[in-house]
């Protein structure tokens, strides 16, 4: 009860909403690694981690950030962070991970920077 | 460790919690929670009618009303407890003092709440005391003064947040919200680091605590029943990572087949001013400098 974790698609993103804390206690940050490692594996490549909701994090839930990070990275995909505020917005700025791991305010913004800058041909 | 938890229900029969009313916000939220596990709820007005009713029969959980004076719902826990010594209590209060915090942990509340309540944190300390099998041992408190607390907490992460929410129930008007929040998250990462790796989350393994309350600081010192470690040598955390590298440790871990993790310590030392293991490294001392008062001591 303590995390709850919803899934979305907004094109080819995928969107994880979070609400609640990630915290070691009652395994609500393994919860959220096994949800996001299976993502990975299932081929999602283009992940939006909504963290508005998200109350409270400790070191359990940055290490799953870290290590989702690293694992797309690994694979040529990419992880984003949407409006982490409060207490959570504090140790994710600890860890220097704002400045590491792209970070929106707003998700239209946070999903357009998913798409490729390409070329628009003139008429 | 066994311990006889019951105060004279038998498990298998519907729970019931005993709620002093806390106006319309708290008591929709405590419905909600104790409702959709099933449990029957008897509201009373206050306290008066709480113990009459506490007497003559036991329920599996009590909640105060945020009315009554700290001291007061302590009073009546102690009350309570003669008769039914395992009964959970958890005392919701809008009028207190620190030293009746540590009264209120002494006297073995499961848990305390001060306005303005946070209702999410409410909510799951409900669903821990309704789900907790046994508690009753969990917190010791060895002496307390409102500067200087020792007490004994045992290895699992229920105790472990029982602990910090009674800490953070402490609202002394002399430390802003933001650094005891800092204190509290980083007290919290090291207490489960010594639960964990010191005390392999034993529940007959307790860690030693002190918070010491000084005029310019906060310090908390916690000794875990482990053997210790050096924090040279530690490669599976990121506090023994070179100096900017976040990711290391994490190959480590994988590699030994640990949880992901790694970062307390790191987390801790940046939360807190000063970090101090002894030499066996199965104790430590967290410090947090306050700027001195802005009105000139006379």
């Amino acid at each position: 009860m303590g995390l709850q974790i919803s899934i979305r698609k907004s094109g080819d993103v995928t969107i994880v909403d979070l609400r609640g804390r990630s915290t070691i206690d009652d395994g609500e940050s393994e919860s959220l690694s096994n949800q996001l490692q299976k993502l990975v594996a299932n081929g999602v490549r283009k992940l939006l981690l909504n963290l508005a909701d998200l109350a409270k994090v400790d070191s359990s839930g940055v290490a799953i950030i870290v290590r989702t990070f690293v694992s797309l990275k690994r694979e040529g995909g990419d992880l984003k962070l949407l409006s982490p505020s409060g207490l959570v917005l504090e140790v994710l700025t600890v860890f220097r991970l704002i400045s590491t791991i792209p970070t929106f305010k707003n998700e239209a913004e946070a999903l357009a920077s998913f798409q490729p800058r390409g070329y628009t041909a003139r008429p | 460790m066994t311990t006889h938890c019951s105060d004279g229900a038998a498990p298998t029969t519907e729970k019931t919690a005993l709620v002093v009313e806390s106006g319309r916000d708290i008591d929709e939220l405590l419905t909600s929670v104790l409702a959709s596990e099933g449990w029957r709820i008897q509201r009373v007005v206050d306290n008066q009618h709480l113990l009459a009713l506490a007497g003559a029969k036991p329920f599996d959980l009590i909640v105060t009303g945020r009315k009554t004076h700290l001291a007061e719902d302590v009073e009546l826990l102690r009350k309570i407890r003669s008769a039914r010594p395992h009964v959970r209590l958890i005392i919701l209060t809008d009028k207190f003092t620190p030293g009746d915090v540590i009264a209120a942990m002494r006297e073995g509340a499961f848990s305390y709440f001060s306005a303005p309540f946070d209702a999410f944190e409410l909510a799951e300390m409900v669903r821990a005391a309704m789900a907790e099998p046994c508690w009753d041992d969990g917190i010791e408190v060895l002496s307390g003064t409102p500067e200087w607390i020792s007490l004994t907490a045992r290895c699992d992460l229920a105790t472990a947040d029982r602990l910090v929410q009674f800490l953070h129930g402490v609202r002394d008007p002399s430390i802003p919200e933001a650094e005891k929040d800092q204190v509290i998250l980083a007290f919290r990462e090291i207490l489960i680091n010594a639960m964990e790796h010191g005390g392999h989350f034993d529940t007959s393994q307790h860690v030693e605590i002190s918070f010491i309350r000084a005029r310019r600081a906060i310090a908390c010192r916690v000794k875990d029943p482990g053997k210790g470690f050096s924090l040279e040598e530690l490669r599976h955390a990121a506090a023994g990572n070179s100096p900017g590298d976040l990711f290391s440790h994490a190959t480590v871990r994988d590699e030994q087949g640990m949880r992901p993790g790694g970062f307390g310590i790191l987390l801790a030392k940046k939360l807190v001013d000063e970090l101090i293991y002894n030499e066996k490294g199965n104790e430590v001392v967290l410090v947090k400098y306050l700027d001195p008062p802005k009105t000139p001591m006379i």
